[in-house]
């Protein structure tokens, strides 16, 4: 299964992503902090915010317009590597993405 | 594409009628058996196929090639011309382009302004109502921010408004399928429809209103300006009674569990969980459906191109196999994937608002209430709403409220 690293605050959790999920729900599956996912993995609430910090970046899908619009209404300032993790297939491709949890998410 | 049987049906089947009296009073045995039959199963009495597990209805909803939404979601081919070309009815880029437009004032920051606003209207409503003791929650409480607020922000001319409950309950019943129910409720569509092309239109809306927004969308290009009376529906359909039916299924599950509205009320941190728990079980809409765009197969079952799949939400959110004892009202739960609001790209564009109404609503209750007891109801007898068009309850103020 492909690995995916979270940075909360100071600590790493590595965590075994099941293919098909998202980042956000291996996230949540795996009790790491700091993911609310109010609205259950749909674009709508802006509060399951990463920013993408290492490994395969250049795997990761565009941007659509609905993370866009919603990246607009993130609590933590939206920055250039910002991204909403429900967005975020997991892949063997992205096996090793590397995502730091945003600060505040609501 | 229609709603026209197949000829060769490749998957179990079943003569229940999920739209008869008694199965939408109480669909949870039918669900239940639909579920235990198969990840798909073909309703002969409609000829389209139910999907009632969670992962099937989940599947459905987050895979828009083969599942879109641009032949529409409803059960009859009258009502699919009808709405074609809404947010609702329509898929890739067109849909992007719409939904943009009518989300905009539906974000998280976009509601922020409206936060202390709707949290006073509610405190005042629940303390007008607990010092009555006794009232309707159908109509007095769960109707009130609905229909003083956010009538208000869709900002249609005031002649109508208060058609706008009749409205959206008709169009959501012509949402099923061709049966007495559906053809009664018809002729009110027209009605609304008329109003959504003669009267909400530039010029009539309240300025700075979420439907004048819409025709300045279409005047700068962003929309088709053709599709302004069917985008005026994406507000006025879904705005009212969906958020209603959710308040007071949520004072009806709370009088029946006097031990969750305890945890609530000791925590009222629990408040949003609880929201999503109700609902799981009770979700306001029970289904919407697909045409298929391409054969297709779930779990060993083969859809062909121009067949039609219902979504059941309401049997999905409570399919064992994805939620453990899913019968049971446990505001600890936090299903936040729950399909109350669908999922996928047309996964409730409100529901930040309806959240944000329920949450200032029971926020209020948990500060003011001890106890609801029901003493009369009447639950709505709907193709696709599920509800109560009354309940009264009495309510126990909390001690020193």
């Amino acid at each position: 299964m492909p690995k995916i690293v979270y940075r909360v605050g100071d600590g790493t959790v590595t965590v075994d992503a099941a293919t098909g999920t998202s980042v956000m729900a291996a996230a949540l599956l795996n009790s790491v902090d700091g993911i609310v996912a109010e609205c259950g993995g749909n674009a709508m609430c802006a509060t399951c915010h990463v920013h993408v910090e290492d490994g395969p970046l250049d795997r990761l899908p565009a941007i659509g317009p609905a993370e866009d619009e919603m990246l607009d209404c993130t609590v933590s300032p939206r920055v250039s590597n910002s991204r909403l993790s429900c967005q975020l297939p997991v892949t063997d491709e992205i096996d090793g993405l590397t995502v730091r949890v945003a600060d505040e998410q609501c | 594409m229609t709603t026209t049987p197949p000829t060769i049906v490749d998957g179990p089947r079943s003569d229940l009628d999920v739209y008869a009296d008694p199965a939408l009073l109480d669909p949870w045995p039918g669900y239940r058996e639909l579920r235990d039959a198969g990840p798909l199963v073909f309703l002969e009495r409609y000829g389209m196929w139910a999907a009632t597990r969670y992962d099937a209805v989940s599947h459905v909803l987050r895979t828009p090639e083969v599942f879109p939404s641009g032949e529409g979601v409803m059960m009859n081919d009258e009502m699919n011309k009808v709405l074609r070309g809404n947010t609702l009815c329509s898929d890739g880029a067109a849909h992007d382009a719409s939904r943009r437009v009518i989300v905009k004032p539906l974000t998280p920051k976009a509601l922020r302004p409206l936060h202390e606003q709707i949290r006073a209207e509610a405190r005042a409503l629940v303390d007008r109502l607990a010092t009555r003791g006794s009232f309707d929650a159908a109509t007095e409480l769960a109707q009130h921010l609905p229909v003083t607020i956010v009538s208000d922000l869709v900002g249609l001319p005031e002649e109508g408004r208060e058609r706008m409950l009749v409205w959206a309950s008709e169009m959501f019943n012509c949402f099923g399928p061709m049966n007495d129910r559906m053809r009664d409720s018809f002729p009110v569509l027209g009605e609304m429809m008329e109003y959504a092309t003669t009267q909400a239109v530039p010029g009539r809306l309240k300025p700075g209103s979420w439907a004048e927004a819409v025709h300045d969308a279409a005047a700068r290009g962003e929309v088709d300006p053709g599709k302004c009376p069917v985008m005026m529906i994406d507000y006025m359909g879904p705005s009212l009674d969906t958020t209603i039916f959710a308040i007071g299924s949520a004072v009806w599950l709370f009088a029946q569990h006097p031990d969750q509205w305890d945890l609530v009320r000791e925590d009222p941190s629990l408040v949003p969980s609880a929201i999503n728990e109700v609902l799981r079980m009770e979700a306001p809409i029970q289904d919407f459906s697909r045409s298929v765009a391409v054969d297709h197969e779930i779990d060993g079952v083969r859809l062909r191109q121009g067949e039609r799949v219902i979504a059941f939400y309401g049997a999905g959110n409570r399919d064992e196999r994805h939620y453990p004892d899913p019968d049971r009202f446990d505001v600890r739960r936090n299903p936040t994937d729950h399909l109350g609001f669908g999922a996928g790209p047309h996964a409730c564009v409100g529901m930040n608002l309806a959240r944000l109404e329920m949450r200032a609503v029971f926020e209020a209750l948990a500060e003011t209430v001890s106890r609801f007891e029901v003493t009369h109801s009447e639950r709505a007898l709907h193709n696709i709403l599920r509800g109560f068009t009354r309940l009264d309850v009495t309510v126990h103020r909390t001690r020193g409220r």
